[in-house]
This record gives structure tokens, sequence and C-alpha cells, in this order.
């Protein structure tokens, strides 16, 4: 489903150049569960990033379900992403002027695909347990609330490709475990390839597989 | 997969983007509001104030159009003349002449000023006054005429007494106390005398030989031919005619009209683009907050097309809602001008809600939020997703070449349009003086560009100036001063686009305050308060001196008398070549007979010299003359051309040294020809004066001087320079109020264009608070930001405003330009005052809050 080879990550900054990824290679099967883990600055949100598609790399191969997206335009990267990979970010990012159900309806809205989608955006919102917040804007919503909405989002389009940049990092334990319990229900309902990047050792335990960074290349797989 | 999003589906997401932040949508259409109401409000009052000027025109003209012939049409040209009435051109025949009047009471007859009218017809325009008051039909009848006041003193006659005019006796039916067109008579000498075309049948006056002049009067239908098309059938088909429309009945008028329309479509000019700068911030920094949005969206599979529809669909529903806000503004503005200035004079009830400016400040203001939303559009393909992973590691990524061919391709746009709305702004309003638009509109797009450059590099220089005093080891400000300065070049704070935004504000702003104030000194000087409005003339040497004392001591006289000496001359050769052999047909013909000319020292006052130069340094032995603009062109004179004139059997040779033109109303100044001092010693000089006298003392002034001076005329012009002053002082009145409203549209636009940068503060407001600045701290932090903006952009703005300033006054309003050092200063410190208050109060809500509550509202 994934296939990375030889993908480096190198940025300029007013002042000098970082290398945030010196290497990577890995391939990922259809349906699998990999966690990826590392300290901090270990270059696990770029490559997450770059797997996404948010972001290109400096070199190297990113092969999505067949399709290299590694020397893709932003407007084609964008197409991939509304196609294959749904997000789910720490910090959220709900579109503040939007409510909880129009967040979770745009992506079919962006694609074009609005039959039903008001049907199953509630149904993912139910799914989330926030059914009866859905006119709410997200400065209304509790942290825990907000990465409900966005996990609902980001399953809106049933993409085969799931990916999470620390999603329970900014809860509390309690709606932390809430929101991986919907992560882990809606993957097995979806039957998604899920990819997600943590420090959190229960979170990492629950996946098939452990990927561990350090200082931008892979430093052991369990 | 489509190409794109449906339209439908862009409305609904950028309308549910604006719903759920209304205040700072309305802001955002506040702002363009203010910019299509400037521009409509302005636009409709002075195209109502310019048909209200014009109107005024006409009526010292009686018509639309007045053609003057010196021979009977022919059958071809009387043709020409019925197809234009069929086509709903009315005309009217007008003739004057002199002649001699008598009555019973006195021996000698009087020279007297005959004018005939079509009494159903004439005036087009104004009416004429007649005491006792009654329809100029039922008064001119063919045996009554009406007679002016002079006349009666003169003949020693009252209403209803019996006059002789030619071989007919006349009834006096009433006196004629005002007569709309009285200045555009050409025969003016003596009392003058009103009646119908069929009484001067009756004086058996108009044989062949006899002097006299004829005029046609138009008058165009409302709404159909231009008068600029009927002037050119004219000009054909009678060659000959002398023509003038109502646009040039008074010189100090059409310099005034003309004046007056080139500064109100210059004010809307920058009325356009001063409020396309507030639209122009305001979106930007709305655009900016969305960024994060922008890129969420992208994250979620937006492709930039899309994005664009959807932002470029939110912007059209500002502009729309700023459109139409503004309508408002505008037609408050329209219907607040008259009553603000009623007070100090009646307008006519046309001033009304104007659609056609409505309209077009409407596609004004589409066009341009359209267009400075074009450049912050075009960079939402620059956002990259990856911005949501790595917020605080700046990426500089080189500016690709298609991102600056796209901004240059923009920007060039921007210029394009404004060029093109100036052009077209300048056609419809220059009509009167055939100035080349295109060249207007050029170069005033050009102007806009280098002020922009200019303004840009000094920003961009002084943030760099600023960053290297604070980074040498010498001297270290204390913390608040430093964090201000670091505060204008630290990333993400756009000081080089405030500078510039309110450099361009500023520039424009005292541009039209310098621009009005040197107008109205200019439009005061042409015409004085205490200009003549009753001339004598004949005045011979032997009474000037008892003539002057009269008008000491007569009641009702303001000011000091003006006398002008003149020698009646009549031209005999031009260059060697006998003047009576040319051809002198139509107005030259004038020149055949003897001629008032003059002698002068000095350039006299308010003349300009056209051509040539004035004399230093006088040589009687070879005297120098200057010539009127007017004459020059009919003779086809130039300097050093040999002019001989012969007065009283002497013969005067003069060779012609200047050109000149003037628009005073003096005594004198009617003179064609000034000759050098020295020239005219020796001859029998008549003397002619002017005095300003008030209108009810004329009638007594005009009996005395009659009675102590019989041979001296006295003429009457109180009432015409009345309504020439009265339109002259709502010219500049109306000049003035139109700048304040321009200056204030101004002023709120730059305060709206600091209070843009409010959202940008908020992080950095939060960042503060939390390491534990006061909000003491932070005022003093952001006063120094705001005051270093506000003095930076105040010192550019008002530099760039003076020469602009001057440039456009010299060229476009042949007035002269000066550096006034007051008004720069004060809108230095006045800017700057605005850049604090506005900043301060659009950040005061943000200064108050917790740290956690602005947090939230940052993400809300």
């Amino acid at each position: 489903m994934i296939a990375v080879s030889g993908l480096t990550k190198s940025i300029q900054t007013p002042t000098h150049r970082v290398d945030i990824l010196r290497g990577i290679d890995f391939h990922v099967p259809k349906g699998q569960f990999v966690a990826i883990r590392g300290p901090s600055g270990s270059g696990k949100s770029t490559l997450l990033g770059l797997l996404a598609g948010l972001d290109t790399p400096t070199s190297g191969k990113i092969l999505l379900d067949g399709e290299d997206i590694s020397g893709l335009d932003e407007d084609r990267l964008a197409v991939v992403r509304g196609r294959k990979v749904g997000f789910v970010f720490q910090s959220y990012q709900l579109i503040p002027t939007l409510t909880a159900e129009e967040n979770v309806l745009l992506p079919a809205e962006l694609a074009g695909e609005t039959a039903g989608a008001g049907e199953r955006a509630r149904a993912l919102l139910d799914g989330v347990g926030l059914l009866d917040r859905r006119d709410h804007y997200p400065v209304q919503l509790s942290g825990g609330e907000q990465q409900r909405v966005a996990l609902a989002r980001a399953f809106m389009l049933r993409p085969p490709i799931l990916m999470a940049d620390e999603p329970t990092g900014n809860l509390d334990s309690a709606n932390g475990r809430h929101v991986l319990e919907l992560l882990l229900a809606l993957n097995a309902q979806e039957k998604t390839t899920l990819v997600l990047v943590t420090h959190s050792a229960e979170l990492a335990a629950h996946a098939g597989r452990r990927i561990t960074l350090q200082d931008g290349v892979i430093a052991g797989e369990e | 997969m489509r190409n794109n999003i449906r339209w439908r589906t862009a409305a609904k997401i950028a309308w549910r983007e604006s719903r759920a932040t209304p205040a700072k949508f309305l802001f955002v259409a506040l702002a363009v509001a203010v910019g299509v109401g400037s521009l409509t409000g302005v636009r409709g009052f002075s195209r109502a104030f310019r048909q209200m000027l014009l109107k005024e025109a006409r009526t010292l003209m009686a018509g639309d159009l007045s053609l003057r012939v010196f021979e009977l049409p022919t059958r071809d040209q009387q043709e020409v003349l019925d197809s234009l009435e069929q086509r709903g051109v009315r005309r009217t025949w007008i003739t004057e002449t002199v002649s001699m009047m008598g009555s019973d009471h006195v021996s000698d007859p009087l020279l007297v000023s005959v004018k005939a009218v079509e009494p159903s017809l004439y005036p087009f325009y104004g009416s004429v006054k007649l005491e006792p008051a009654g329809p100029l039909p039922e008064r001119l009848t063919p045996d009554r005429v009406a007679v002016s006041e002079d006349l009666l003193v003169r003949l020693q006659v009252s209403v209803g007494d019996r006059v002789k005019l030619g071989g007919a006796e006349f009834r006096i039916a009433a006196v004629v106390t005002a007569e709309p067109d009285r200045m555009a008579g050409s025969l003016n000498v003596g009392p003058r005398i009103l009646l119908s075309r069929a009484a001067l049948e009756r004086t058996e006056l108009l044989r062949p030989g006899s002097r006299f002049a004829q005029r046609y009067l138009f008058k165009l239908p409302p709404g159909g031919i231009p008068v600029g098309a009927v002037r050119e059938e004219l000009k054909n088909a009678l060659p000959h005619g002398l023509l003038t429309d109502f646009r040039e009945t008074h010189p100090l008028i059409t310099r005034g009209l003309n004046r007056a329309t080139m500064f109100l479509s210059l004010v809307s000019l920058i009325a356009l683009i001063v409020g396309a700068l507030g639209v122009a911030t305001a979106i930007h920094s709305h655009l900016e907050q969305k960024m994060d949005a922008i890129a969420v969206m992208k994250s979620i599979g937006a492709r930039s097309a899309q994005i664009i529809r959807i932002y470029l669909t939110q912007s059209l529903l500002l502009a729309a809602l700023g459109g139409l806000g503004g309508l408002a503004l505008g037609v408050l503005v329209q219907l607040a001008f008259p009553l603000l200035i009623a007070r100090f004079f009646p307008l006519p009830a046309e001033v009304r809600w104007d659609w056609v400016s409505g309209l077009e400040g409407l596609a004004a203001a589409t066009l341009t939020t359209l267009l400075f939303t074009l450049p912050p559009l075009l960079s939402i393909r620059r956002i990259r997703p990856a911005l949501l992973l790595r917020r605080e590691m700046v990426e500089v990524r080189p500016r690709q070449w298609r991102d600056l061919r796209a901004a240059g391709a923009a920007g060039l746009a921007i210029l394009l349009v404004i060029g093109a709305m100036a052009t077209w702004l300048a056609a419809g309003m220059l009509s009167t003086r055939r100035i080349d638009a295109v060249k207007v509109g050029a170069w005033f797009a050009g102007g806009l560009l280098v002020s922009l450059l200019a303004l840009s590099a000094i920003a961009w220089l002084l943030l760099w100036a600023l960053r290297a005093a604070l980074r040498q080891p010498y001297w270290r400000p204390p913390p608040t001063l430093r964090h201000g300065i670091a505060n204008l070049y630290r990333p993400g704070n756009h000081a080089q686009a405030a500078l510039v935004a309110l450099g361009v504000g500023v520039m424009f702003t005292l541009t039209i305050y310098l621009v009005q104030h040197s107008l109205l000194a200019q439009i005061s000087a042409s015409a004085p308060p205490g200009m003549p409005n009753v001339f004598l003339i004949n005045i011979s040497e032997r009474e000037r001196a008892g003539m002057v004392e009269l008008l000491r001591s007569t009641p009702g006289v303001e000011g000091k008398p003006d006398v002008a000496a003149s020698v009646a001359a009549r031209l005999v050769t031009i260059d060697g070549e006998p003047f009576d052999r040319r051809p002198a047909d139509g107005p030259v013909r004038r020149f055949r007979s003897p001629r008032s000319i003059t002698w002068a020292a000095q350039q006299p006052p308010q003349t300009e010299i056209v051509a040539g130069a004035w004399w230093t340094r006088s040589d009687p032995a070879s005297p120098q003359v200057s010539v009127s603009e007017e004459a020059s062109k009919l003779l086809r004179v130039h300097p050093g051309s040999l002019l001989e004139w012969s007065a009283s059997g002497r013969g005067v040779k003069a060779r012609v040294a200047a050109i000149h033109k003037t628009e005073a109303i003096r005594p004198g100044s009617n003179v064609e020809f000034i000759l050098s001092p020295g020239a005219l010693d020796g001859l029998p000089v008549l003397y002619v004066g002017g005095v300003r006298v008030r209108a009810k003392d004329v009638t007594a002034l005009q009996r005395e001087a009659y009675r102590r001076f019989p041979s001296v005329t006295v003429i009457n012009v109180a009432d015409v320079l009345d309504r020439v002053q009265e339109v002259v002082d709502q010219i500049a009145m109306v000049v003035r109020f139109i700048s304040a409203f321009a200056i204030l549209a101004g002023v709120i636009i730059l305060a709206s264009s600091v209070a843009g940068t409010r959202f940008r503060r908020i992080r950095e407001v939060i960042i503060l608070k939390a390491l534990g600045a006061t909000r003491r701290r932070l005022v003093a932090i952001f006063s120094v930001e705001f005051l270093i903006l506000g003095i930076v952009a105040g010192l550019m703005g008002s530099a760039l405003a003076t020469g602009f300033s001057n440039l456009l006054l010299q060229r476009l309003l042949d007035a002269p330009g000066r550096f006034q050092p007051a008004p720069n200063l004060i809108a230095i410190l006045l800017t700057a005052l605005i850049a604090n208050v506005a900043g301060w109060l659009a950040s005061f809500r943000i200064l108050g809050q917790k740290p956690i509550e602005a947090l939230r509202e940052e993400r809300g």
C-alpha cells in the first residue's frame, strides 16, 4: 500500500540547512497498523507529512497505492490527499469558521461527491458521539470533542489510508483513550491502512508494527 | 473527478466561512463601503453641481449657443438652421445696433444701444426683469419699448412718456432692471433700449450700410443633440460666424468651471484610489487570517483552483455588500452636501440621487475589490499544508519565477485598470477642455506606480536601517523602545506594506488639501471681492480729477476707483502692408474702425504672457506693443510683427513684443493693444473708470455723473457681476466642502489600514502577556511601533504630495504650485496621531483579555 525508498528531506532556514530525514526505506502492506515512534526532533511528523502528500521530499520515492507521489505538483497532491489519505493532526485543525458538521462535510464538497454526503457526515458524527453538537463551532467544543470531529472528517471519503500525527498528544488520558478507541473502531469498520506517529507507549502497543526513528533514520523496528 | 467544484458549492462554503465571524466580515465590507461611498458621493455631487453651474452659465447667455453673423444667411445656410429646428433646436434672432434717441424734454438726442428681440422666445434661460413687472410679450408691443434706468435720467422722461427712435415714436412701457445676457452683447455704448422685432421694423434703422450686429440664440432639446455636435454643424455651415456656447459665457465662469470640474474629477479619482487602497488592505489582512484554514482545506484534498474559487466568491460577496453599503453612503453624502451648503447659497432642487454615478460606483467597487484580491488569491497557490505540521520553522523557499510572473501580471493588471478608470473619469468630466483623457490616465497610473515604488524602496531602506541600528553594539535603547523598533522588522509584521498603504493614503489626502488651497487662492484672485461693477467711459483729461473726486464722495462706492487711460487709434498697416487691403470679414472688420489702445510700463496684474516677453526697459524711440491673444489670432500677428496706427492724424509704429491674455475685469482690461510708455505721449487721452458700487446706490451715481459730466457714459453691470461673483463663490464653496469630505474619507481609510493589523497582533500579545508583560508595557511597545510607522509614512506621503500637487497644479489646473511647510508638518503629526489612535482603538480589546481568552479567540 505504501512503499518508501531513499527518502530524504532537508529544509533551508534563513541561517542554515537542516537535514530532517536522511534516507528512509520501508513498505507497509494494505490494512496494516503502523506506529512511528522516536524522540522529539527525530523527523516523525515530517515523515508522516511526506507520506500523506502534505509536503514534498528533497529526494527519494513514495508510492501510495501504486502511485508515485514524490514528483507531483501541489494540485495533483491535493487530489491524491482527497482520494487516498485521511489525516488527523495533533492540534485538530478544524476550520474555525465552519460548524462541526460542515467541517466533516467539507472533503465531500471539495471532491464534488455531495450525494448522500449529509447522511454520511451525520452518521460519522453519531459514531464519534457528537451528533447533537453538530451545529457547534470548534471554539465551542473541548479539545477531545474537536479531535473526534477531526476523526469523523478524516474518514468522510472512506480513504484507503489514514494517517494521524500524535492524535492524542494534546488530550488528557481519558479523552485520549476515547479518541484512540474511536480511531481503532473506525479503522476496523472502514478497513483502512493506518499509520500514526506517537509518543504514547499505550497507543503504540495497539499497532501491528512499530518503527522507531532517530536523527532522521530508522533506528529500529518491531 | 470534475475539474473544479461548482460555483454553488463554492458560494455555500464561502457563505458559511463568512457567517461565522460577522464582525470581521463587516469590517472588511465597511472598508469597501467607505471607498465606494466617497467615490459615488463625490461623483454624484460634482455631477449635480456641474449641472447647476452650467444652468447658470446658460442663463448668462440666455441660451445654449450663440451665433453672431455678419451677413444674412444664404439659402443653404438657412436650410441647415431649419434642419436643426426640425431636430428640436429652437432659435431666436437678436439684432443690436446703436442709434440716437430723443424726447420732448431735452434738446439733444442721445446715443443709445438698441436691442431687438422676439419677446415670445427670448430669453431661453433666465428672465428679463421689468419695473413695473410683467411678461415681456405684453410689455414689448410694436409701439412700446423698455429702457434702462439711465435713459430715463438722461432724456428726463419716466415710464409712460414718449420717446423717438429712428423714424418712429414709442411709449416707454417699463424699466429693465435685469437682463440675463447683458454681458453677451457687442454694442454696449450708451443707455439701453429693449424692443420687439416688430418695433424695430417701424424705426427703419436697418438700412444697408448701417452698423448693426445680429446673432442667433439656440436652445437645445434636453437629452437631444449634444452642444458640441450642433456647434460643429453650425461652424461648417457658417464659417464666418462667431460661435459661443454656454460653457464659455464669461471668462471667470469658464475658468472657474474648468478648474472646479478638473478638481472634482481629480478628487473622485483620488477617492477611488484611496477607497481601493482601503479595500486592498482589508482584503489582504482578511485572507491572511485564512492561511490556516486554507492549509487545512488543502490537507483534506482541496486544490488551489477550488480554494481560489471559494475565496473569490467570498470577495465578490464582500464587494457586493460593501458596494451596496457604499451606495447608501453615497446617497447620504449627496443628500447631506446640499443641506450643509444650503446655509451659504441656495441650491436648486435638482441635486438628487444620481443613478449613473451609483452604478459606476458599484462597478468600480467590484472591479477594484477583485483586482486587489488577485495577488493574495494567487498566493494561495504557495500555501503548503506542511505549514500545519511545522509552523515554527519558517521555510524560505526561493520565490519561483512563476510566482513572480503572476505577481507582476497582477500588478500590471491593477495599474492598467486604474489607468483605464482614470481615463474614463477624465473623459467623462473634461469634455470642456478636450484634454487627452488617455494621457491623464497614463499619468495617473504612472504617478501611482512611481509613488508606490518610491514608498516601497524607502520603507525597505528604513527597516533595514532600523535593524542595522539595533544590531550595532554602541547604542542600547531601553527595552520598550528596542522591542517596538524590532517589532517593525519582525517576520510577519508587514511593516513595509503598512508603510506603503499609509504613505499612499497620506499622499493623496494631503494632495487634495494642497491643490484645493492653491486653487482657492487662484479663484479668489481672479474674482476679487472689490471687482468693479460700474464702468465709466469717455472721461476726458479735463474731467478726470472731478470724476475721481465724485466717485470718492459718493455713498455706496466700495474700494478705490480704478482708472485706465486710452487713445483712440485706427490700425493702418501690419508689417508695412496696408490693413484696408486685407480681406477683413467677420470679426476682423472691427479693427477697421478706431479702437482704444493704451500704454503701460509694467505687466498689468492678472495678465499672462502667452508668447514673447514684456519689456523690461522701454525706449520711446522704438515703441513696443503687447497684443491680446484674440486680436493676435484675428490679425495673424506674432512677436516681431510691426504694427502702425493712426491717432489724431499722427502715425504710431510699434513692434510686437508680447502676446497677452487676461481674465481680469477692470477698466482697460479689454484693450487689445498695450504700448510701451512714451509711445502715445502728446495724443488726446480718454479715461475709463471702474468702481465697485453697492447695487442700490448705482442709480444715484448715474444721476450725479450725468448731471456733472454729461458726456461720460455710465455702464452698470452690477446685476450681472453679482451673478458671476455668486457662481465663483459657489465654486469655491463646493471645492472646500468636497475636499473636506475627501480628506475625512482618507482619514477613515488610513485608520482602517492601521486597524487591519489588529489580527496579526493577537498572537504576539498572547505570548508577551504569557511572559509577564503588563498592559502598560504592551501599550508602550506598540506606541513606539505605531509612532515610527506614522511619522515615516507621514514624511514620505507629504514629500510625495508636495511633488504631486505641484505637478497637478501646473499641468492640469494652470495654477502655480509652491511648497507649503505648515500643512506638511500638520499632515505628518496627524498621521502619527491617527496611526496611534487607530492602532489603539483596534487593539484595545485584545489587551484587556486574559491570554487564554485571546488564544480561544484566535482559534475561533
